[in-house]
């Protein structure tokens, strides 16, 4: 072997070697292309009660991670039945040959430990099956009554792990909680988790309350009731309870909704038969007009960076959705139906991650609820039928919630369906829910 | 002490001899025989059945159908049969007669007098005068023809013609005759042109032409690329998805097993974590789908490391 054959081959070796290079030099490449979704089957143990007394918080927080991932669409957890190992502690590796026999791809094992201060310690390990190799470990420390939330942030650590995005779990949904007859029906404003629990109910329902919309922290909430004069938009602290009138305008105030940033509130103001935007400074409380048009615009929403709104307006004729700078200016229309020139599109709402803006689409004698892209390519209808009505966006803008009216003497209900168009289910409400709204990630607002 | 030369050299030679039959009849390592991959026996209708196009299958041609070479021309209606005939004249000879110019007739009767039995005619008159050339059988419409043209009235202005003519009840001439449906018929066959294009594309039928049968040609490649998207389970789903791609090397044994964990070389895609996540699931689905022993040994070379790339263009 001369030198300078010893010299390629040394090299060669290092580079086969070195992670993150090319092994397979000049060689085409084979392709796959999976044309069909497939859910990642994903083994969740229950988890282990550190003393008997917290065997039922155990089995909760597995039950409440169980459904949110089930819920999301992108995993498949496997029957525990069809377990063939026990995990009856998380320090010991499992035998993973037990879980590939599953086709589990992922196994999710953790512990729930009553610590001497009352405080409830909760442990998760997050190990990929194939691999062998443990992908999350996390311990929480809470009061007891918060392991609900536990649940759902372990959920968010498991769904980025898997996924590479940001999850949604830990996250609240504000809507307008309807119960009674329909020709008295009484609308009261009401919060939960974005699974259904913990609904808490935040007005008595004396006066009728829509479009309730969260601020950036998830601590306040804007929204229109009809009070003893004209329909004024509000905002209410969830803490304190506590609730004022956003600007003195002379006429009805409605559509209200935060800017990214928490400091500004835009809605539509009515002046005559036309509605205009405007957009109130919540420190200075200077107002600003955005639109001067002898039409109605309404239903305003930002870009997550602040710069744009999406609106909905009638100025052509048929209400469509228009975008324009945040300071207000030349709007350009960006929903043009291709299959109906009917169409109208309304209550249009950005992404939080700013790629697509979701509205309700009316034609064709059916409500539907889409996704556009901000310049207008793209549209996708994820749902359509008899009524549909007001999007909103989960914090990772991977799934949109909306309300379904199914008309005669029932009452609206929500669902939610992801971007994607493919999983639609119903959300758990005490009664009939309208108009919600989707907070942020609590866990990531926590510090704001 | 004494050494007998010639014990030497033939001890000598019988080395030499033995070490050069040593190297030279040294046998050639066993090659195992040539393995084949597994197949399964099907009968003719199997084949006939899973080689059928498809009427609801992917389009793998989306280029428009094209059966002439020419410069390219739109075609309405794609589905009628092609015609080289020239387009009907209307005429009132009988067959013996040469047909008179086309385009002719026509202009000069618009001007004509604005009798409703001229104007109800044309319409009807031509098709099955043209194709069917009966003369022994009367056609009332015609004689009637005949007796206009014998006229031969002055030609009006057409202002007149029109303003004579919107007033006329047409339906009164046009009464329904059962039991002359079929004369009434238009018996041309439905005519179209060619679709002309620069290269010839006959595949306009509906659905794909090659039907359920992906791939029926037994590469290794083949097989190893079905095996790994058996157990590939992306999880993004996004209208973005197809900008999403991770390319993998994969180090092989020649068993079929891994020799050591599949690199992953590149990933592209609009967020970094969303396409690391995708590179780490086809690395799973890699993993999990060991052994690949259908991988044919003789060949080893060709796949010691295989390159993949994984996408998600086609999940939408």
């Amino acid at each position: 072997m001369n030198r300078r054959r010893f010299m390629t081959l040394t090299g060669s070796t290092l580079a086969m070697l070195g992670g993150g290079h090319a092994l397979a030099q000049g060689q085409p490449r084979l392709r796959i292309d999976p044309t069909e979704f497939r859910p990642i089957p994903i083994a969740i143990t229950n988890f282990v009660p550190g003393s008997p007394a917290d065997g039922d918080v155990s089995n909760g927080v597995t039950q409440v991670i169980t459904n949110n991932l089930k819920r999301s669409g992108l995993f498949a957890p496997i029957d525990q039945a069809a377990f063939i190992e026990r995990i009856n502690s998380i320090d010991v590796a499992p035998q993973f040959q037990n879980w590939k026999t599953l086709n589990a791809q992922a196994l999710v094992t953790g512990r729930m430990t009553r610590q001497p201060d009352g405080r409830l310690k909760a442990e998760f390990r997050l190990w990929d099956v194939i691999t062998g190799q443990q992908l999350a470990g996390q311990q929480y420390f809470t009061s007891p009554e918060y392991w609900r939330r536990i649940a759902h942030i372990i959920s968010d650590q498991i769904y980025e792990q898997m996924t590479g995005e940001k999850g949604y779990f830990d996250s609240r949904v504000v809507f307008v909680d309807e119960s009674g007859p329909k020709e008295r029906r009484v609308k009261r404003l009401a919060m939960m988790d974005q699974d259904g629990a913990n609904v808490r109910y935040l007005t008595r329902g004396a006066d009728l309350v829509l479009t309730p919309r969260f601020s950036p922290n998830s601590q306040e909430i804007t929204y229109m009731e009809f009070g003893q004069g004209d329909p004024k938009v509000y905002l209410f602290n969830i803490e304190t309870g506590q609730r004022e009138i956003v600007g003195n305008f002379p006429g009805m105030t409605f559509a209200p909704r935060f800017s990214p940033d928490g400091q500004r509130v835009i809605m539509s103001l009515q002046q005559g038969g036309n509605s205009n935007l405007f957009v109130m400074d919540l420190r200075s409380r200077s107002t600003t007009r955005l639109t001067d048009t002898p039409a109605i615009d309404t239903s305003p929403s930002y870009s997550p960076d602040g710069t744009r709104i999406c609106f909905e307006s009638d100025r052509g004729g048929r209400s469509q959705i228009y975008v324009m700078a945040a300071g207000g200016g030349q709007a350009q229309r960006i929903s043009f139906s291709k299959d109906d020139n009917n169409a109208t599109y309304s209550t249009p709402v950005w992404s939080p991650r700013g790629d697509y803006i979701a509205f309700t689409r009316q034609g064709g004698g059916q409500f539907s609820i889409g996704v556009m892209k901000p310049d207008g390519s793209g549209e996708r209808l994820l749902t359509s039928g008899f009524h549909n009505e007001g999007p909103t966006f989960s914090p990772n803008g991977r799934v949109v919630m909306f309300f379904r009216d199914p008309g005669g003497n029932s009452g609206p209900s929500l669902f939610s369906v992801d971007i994607s168009g493919r999983f639609e289910q119903k959300v758990p409400t005490p009664g009939f829910a309208s108009d919600p709204a989707w907070s942020p990630l609590l866990s990531a607002t926590a510090g704001q | 002490m004494n050494v007998d030369k010639t014990l030497v050299a033939s001890i000598a030679l019988h080395v030499l001899v033995i070490g050069w039959g040593l190297l030279t009849f040294s046998s050639k390592a066993f090659i195992a025989p040539e393995e084949s991959l597994p197949i399964d026996i099907i009968s003719s209708d199997q084949l006939a059945q899973i080689t059928n196009g498809q009427k609801t299958g992917k389009k793998e041609e989306p280029k428009p159908k094209v059966e002439k070479i020419a410069e390219a021309k739109p075609e309405e209606d794609a589905v009628g049969k092609v015609t080289e005939k020239k387009e009907l004249i209307k005429t009132n000879s009988t067959p013996d007669t040469p047909p008179p110019k086309p385009v002719e007739k026509p202009v000069e009767k618009k001007p004509e007098p604005p009798k409703p039995v001229a104007e109800a005619k044309p319409k009807e008159e031509p098709k099955p005068q043209e194709k069917k050339p009966d003369p022994a059988k009367e056609d009332p419409i015609a004689e009637l023809q005949k007796k206009l043209d014998t006229k031969k009235p002055p030609p009006k202005p057409v202002e007149q013609k029109v303003a004579a003519v919107q007033p006329q009840p047409k339906p009164k001439e046009r009464t329904f005759d059962p039991a002359q449906i079929a004369r009434d018929l238009d018996k041309r066959a439905a005519t179209r042109h060619e679709l002309t294009g620069s290269t010839l594309n006959a595949s306009a039928s509906l659905g794909s032409t090659s039907g359920t049968a992906a791939n029926n040609v037994a590469t290794w490649q083949g097989a190893f690329q079905g095996a790994v998207k058996r157990c590939f389970t992306p999880t993004y789903n996004g209208q973005d998805a197809n900008q999403y791609e991770a390319d993998i090397d994969i180090p092989m044994r020649i068993d079929g097993s891994l020799a050591s964990e599949p690199v992953i070389v590149a990933v592209r895609g609009p967020s970094r974590s969303i396409a690391q996540a995708v590179a780490e699931s086809a690395k799973r689905a890699i993993v999990q789908c060991q052994v690949y022993s259908f991988l044919p040994k003789q060949q080893y070379d060709s796949w010691k490391v295989i390159p993949m790339t994984f996408g998600l263009k086609d999940m939408l």
